[in-house]
């Protein structure tokens, strides 16, 4: 079945649910100044070293795209980039991050807006239902197909197998995973 | 560090609104530690004199999400932690371990620990233990310290 | 009343006050004055009537009284409304309507609609307060029971967007002197062609809302959908694969701190005592609360508030059921479903003399099945922000039914409704379970507590400890074959009925004497609706019994319930249709095999075939063949996303899923003991939609998920000759 494109204009107008206010938190107890490279820009972080670079993202730097599921590495809602390798960031200590390349899914899109290939294969194969997960899957996914460009099923069950679906599209997840292998890469070899 | 109690009588927040629902009751016992925005109040309990139980304590947290290390703490996804510097594989009581750890033999001493968390499902195949490697030699080493530390104490 | 008549739902929409307003502008004195400032952003804005409206940019914005949670409702109900009003689909907007009494929506009214749609039973006790006295009467602002589609789109946005339609007509009518049926519409035009004019629907937006109301707005027949019909991509997407999409844990608002909270592990219980002495000094601390049914801590961040919680020693009081372990829980249902016999129990449905065919039966088939209590496991764990100051409140979350939130944080704010603000956001999941609103209730009671605004997260562990579970259920049955082997007797009791009251029924298979009985077994767990309710439990139940009778008959179970269909032309196609998808009767491989099972459910009729794989370690299924008629489908790509995500869904608690009780408590924390079906176990999924009924139309959400269990336990038995009698199946020994 052809989807029938979506008019980028007509996307859905909500009522405010966000304040735009960045939030400073004191955290009294440990802390230090924490030096983190996020989505190409610097940033300091006064927090304590343990904790998870999950709710450092979310609370203090104020970037919720990235979502907390589990909390011990089980379901991948969480999933980032640290140095370009898929971590699961309620799992991985701030301290664990300092000095490194952090990538969220904020991060992901060119300086220009342009979506990245795996998140326009998303759109494209209408993967998310409630959306929840999919910062992960698509970290999980671009992830696997900078190492990997054209995986083989099985090699998409083994790097996808982290990520839980509740709504169940991964079917979907994997059809969008080789659309963008393709896209990736456009010359086929074989003939 | 400044504590004090707000006692909350349930009566005093029987407020009938316009509809006459029943508000639902308000705490029992409040501890007010602090008020947002104010500062913290220097932590009375000294700081860890030792950098590397510092460091072990902030990688610790890594270990966290499966793992408990106050004593007679219960297990999570992994065993309790207490007391493990010294101890036998598959000890912790409580704990269903994979047939390959309780039967490796092994004595935890922090060589052993290193090793294992190294790489666990190298050292011993079929481990539950599938996450949670710590590939740092340094912070291995800190961890082990900050587990050995905690377990004296 | 029976039946639904166009006159009565316009016209009662505007006398009640505001639940359905078609065609009324926004102006002094009018019943929507409240409501259209919640709309409008501007002056350049006509409020055309409750459920759409037009800016002077000639957008066409259509209200959505339902909430997103990946079911696609935004998407399929604007369809719905755009089509009937011949608007441009590339210039249509979406708005969530706020929780607001005026979106009641009474477009789900029983009295509309009966006999075809009921209100939830398992909802209306939920709805308290005066002021929700006409929700009681008349639904809900509620999105659940697979009914936005069917009830709300069917019944309410049509309307809407063919009365606007008229009422755009009417004013362009009277401006140029013409006769309405000389005038057009299309792709949010107003077009006379015999004078050349075409102008756009903004420029009669002010005039029309002036028209009176249509008393009976002419809908479309399905040749002439454009819109409807078609898979639209949808709304919700773009914003759900940059990060951008907000949810209920991502409301952020000044000054917000964090909150964690820990409820006693046996429900019912209440905290006797805490000891918070590490706590208190634990890094970014603010508050310790003991909220006598939990207890709370309040930090700067919400992992700063966990770990605190974490070191707290908490005593709970004792209870009924701290002695109760889940088998002591199935004994009692086999207590008292023996204690009820052959003819005790509940009453539900009675035909025929079930007793005297039984006797007669040529061949008897008895079978006792069980199905375990589920958690919901949404991805997105149970959250909820709150501010409760100066005699107003502000909550937000995401919620399957925002007035009833909104109720709730009134009630627990102890503040009236109007004086509550409830802000709606996405919902990373609902399965039903963000219909309840305990989460709503305790971050408003701790935001009450500690006076500035407080987000509450619940831990992974306290999600799915603190669930409200789908029960657990036994049913037992005794079924009577003739001598040709034709269904003729089928008596069946069963432990539970919650919602809806059909669920046990098999009123569509022609069995001559039927008796359904339930018995009522009382239990301290929380129960709530699950993706599809009654029918998750019935299914299994009623589908694997007759895969049963049809092997004691000597048929496959494909060609015995054609048998039971030969009277249903619309249900026997979509059997058929499944069957033929599937090759059914072609042959599979040694241990590989396929069970088919069908369901309708929540008006829509789901056929599945589905083929396992039992020669590894652990069944696999391999394809799942899916027919499905729901009457008419408004989005093919949005219906088909939910078949697929109702078998995932009810593929994961078929294998896997399994809440178990010990002294009470359960002993779930996580995904760890809690096992979700992964892509690597993901069968591949065919979709087969059919039209069968333009005029009444079923639910989506639901309906593709009772067939998968039972499919898969009959594919189970086509490969190994062993009868899955209990789920979960990784309960059972194949080998």
């Amino acid at each position: 079945m052809q989807v029938r494109p979506l008019n980028q204009s007509a996307l859905g107008l909500r009522p405010p649910f966000r304040y735009k206010l960045q939030i400073a938190i004191q955290t009294p107890g440990d802390i230090s100044m924490i030096k983190l490279n996020v989505n190409g820009q610097t940033r300091e972080v006064d927090a304590d070293p343990a904790t998870p670079v999950l709710w450092v993202i979310r609370e203090n730097l104020n970037m919720p795209g990235t979502k907390f599921g589990c909390g011990i590495a089980q379901c991948g809602a969480c999933t980032v980039h640290l140095d370009g390798e898929p971590v699961r960031s309620c799992s991985t200590p701030l301290s664990a991050a300092e000095g490194k390349t952090i990538t969220t899914i904020e991060g992901l899109a060119s300086e220009d807006g342009a979506l990245h290939n795996v998140q326009q294969a998303w759109i494209e194969a209408q993967v998310p239902q409630c959306g929840y997960c999919q910062s992960g899957q698509i970290m999980s996914a671009v992830a696997l197909l900078e190492k990997n460009p054209r995986p083989t099923d099985a090699q998409i069950d083994e790097a996808m197998a982290g990520n839980v679906c509740r709504c169940g599209m991964y079917g979907r997840i994997r059809k969008a995973i080789k659309a963008a292998a393709d896209i990736d890469q456009p010359a086929k070899v074989e003939a | 560090m400044l504590t004090f109690i707000r006692a909350v009588a349930l009566s005093s927040l029987l407020v009938l609104t316009a509809c006459g629902a029943d508000p639902a009751p308000g705490p029992v016992e409040q501890i007010i530690v602090r008020e947002p925005g104010e500062a913290a109040a220097v932590a009375s309990a000294e700081a860890p004199a030792d950098a590397l139980l510092a460091q072990g304590k902030a990688a610790f947290a890594n270990c966290a999400a499966c793992h408990t290390l106050e004593q007679s703490a219960p297990n999570g996804v992994g065993p309790n932690l207490f007391g493990i510097v010294g101890a036998g594989a598959g000890e912790i009581a409580g704990f269903a371990y994979s047939d390959a750890l309780k039967g490796s033999g092994i004595i935890w001493t922090a060589a052993e620990l290193d090793s294992f968390i190294a790489d666990p499902t190298a050292k011993i195949p079929g481990t539950t233990m599938v996450a949670g490697a710590i590939a740092d030699a340094a912070k291995r080493q800190a961890v082990i310290a900050y587990i050995d530390s905690v377990s004296a104490n | 009343m029976g039946k639904w008549s166009r006159r009565a739902f316009i016209g009662a929409g505007v006398a009640a006050g505001g639940a359905l307003i078609v065609g009324v502008a926004v102006r002094q004195g009018n019943p929507i004055d409240e409501l259209g400032p919640l709309l409008t952003n501007g002056e350049n804005e006509q409020l055309l009537n409750a459920w759409v409206k037009v800016d002077t940019d000639n957008v066409v914005t259509a209200v959505i009284p339902h909430v997103e949670m990946g079911q696609g409702v935004y998407t399929a109900l604007a369809q719905m409304l755009a089509d009937e009003m011949d608007a441009d689909w590339n210039k249509v907007r979406i708005l969530e309507a706020p929780a607001d009494m005026q979106y009641v929506s009474d477009s789900i009214a029983r009295d509309f609609l009966a006999p075809d749609l009921q209100v939830p039973a398992w909802f209306e006790p939920t709805v308290a307060g005066g002021i929700l006295e006409l929700a009681q009467a008349m639904g809900l602002q509620f999105t659940g029971g697979s009914y936005s589609v069917r009830a709300t789109g069917q019944r309410a946005m049509r309307t809407a967007g063919a009365a606007a339609r008229e009422m755009l007509v009417a004013a362009a009518a009277s401006e140029w002197q013409v006769p309405e049926s000389e005038i057009a519409t299309a792709d949010s035009m107003i077009i006379h062609a015999k004078s050349g004019k075409s102008v756009p629907f903004a420029a009669f937006a002010h005039a029309a809302a002036e028209q009176s109301l249509p008393a009976k707005p002419k809908l479309k027949s399905p040749d002439n959908y454009k819109i409807m019909g078609q898979p639209m991509a949808r709304h919700d997407i773009p914003a759900k694969v940059d990060g951008s999409a907000i949810f209920g844990i991502d409301a952020d608002v000044p000054g917000m701190k964090y909150a964690a909270v820990k409820a006693p592990p046996v429900i019912g219980a209440t905290v006797e005592s805490m000891d918070a002495t590490t706590a208190k000094t634990m890094p970014g601390v603010l508050q310790i609360l003991n909220m006598g049914d939990f207890v709370a801590v309040v930090a700067d961040g919400y992992w700063q508030a966990q770990q605190a919680l974490n070191t707290i020693n908490a005593q709970y009081s004792k209870t009924e059921g701290d002695d109760l372990d889940l088998d002591a829980i199935f004994a009692r249902y086999a207590t008292s479903l023996d204690e009820a016999g052959e003819d005790g129990g509940d009453m539900q449905t009675e035909a025929g003399d079930v007793a005297k065919s039984f006797a007669g039966a040529a061949t008897k088939v008895e079978a006792e099945y069980k199905v375990p209590f589920l958690a919901h496991a949404t991805m997105e764990p149970m959250n909820c922000t709150a501010w409760v100051r100066d005699g107003k409140c502000d909550v937000w979350s995401g919620h399957q039914a925002p007035v009833n939130a909104r109720q709730a944080a009134a009630d627990a704010a102890g503040l009236p409704f109007e004086d509550v603000t409830y802000h709606n956001a996405y919902l990373g999941g609902g399965f039903g379970r963000r219909s309840d609103s305990d989460a709503i209730i305790m971050a408003t009671r701790i935001a009450k507590a500690t006076g500035y605004p407080v987000k509450m997260i619940w831990s992974r562990e306290e999600d799915t400890a603190q669930d409200h579970y789908r029960p657990s259920a036994t049913s037992r049955f005794r079924g009577g074959l003739d001598k040709d082997g034709r269904a003729v007797s089928w008596d069946n009791i069963h432990t539970h009925l919650f919602d809806p009251a059909d669920a046990p029924t098999v009123p569509y298979y022609n069995i001559a004497s039927h008796k359904i009985r339930k018995v009522d077994v009382p239990m301290h767990l929380r129960f709530g609706p699950w993706r599809s309710v009654d029918h998750s439990q019935h299914g299994f139940f009623i589908e694997s019994f007759v895969d049963e009778m049809a092997d004691a008959a000597g048929k496959d179970g494909y060609a015995f319930r054609r048998e039971l269909l030969a009277e249903s032309p619309r249900y026997l196609k979509v059997l058929d249709t499944a069957a033929k998808m599937s090759g059914w009767g072609s042959a599979l491989p040694e241990k590989q095999g396929r069970g088919i099972a069908f369901v309708p459910s929540f008006g829509s009729i789901v056929a599945q075939v589905a083929e396992v794989d039992m020669s590894g370690p652990k069944p696999k299924v391999t394809k799942v063949y899916v027919a499905a008629d729901p009457g008419f489908v408004v989005n093919p790509d949005g219906f088909t996303a939910q078949m697929e995500s109702g078998i995932v869904y009810g593929l994961t608690a078929a294998l896997y899923g399994d809440i178990t009780i010990k002294d009470g408590a359960v002993q779930q924390s996580n995904f760890h003991d809690y096992p979700m079906l992964r892509i690597d176990e993901m069968p591949e999924v065919e979709v087969a939609l059919i039209n069968g009924d333009h005029e009444r139309l079923g639910g989506g959400g639901e309906p593709g998920l009772p067939p998968i269990a039972p499919a898969v336990a009959n594919a189970i038995f086509a490969a190994t000759g062993k009868r899955v009698r209990e789920l979960p199946i990784a309960k059972h020994d194949f080998a």
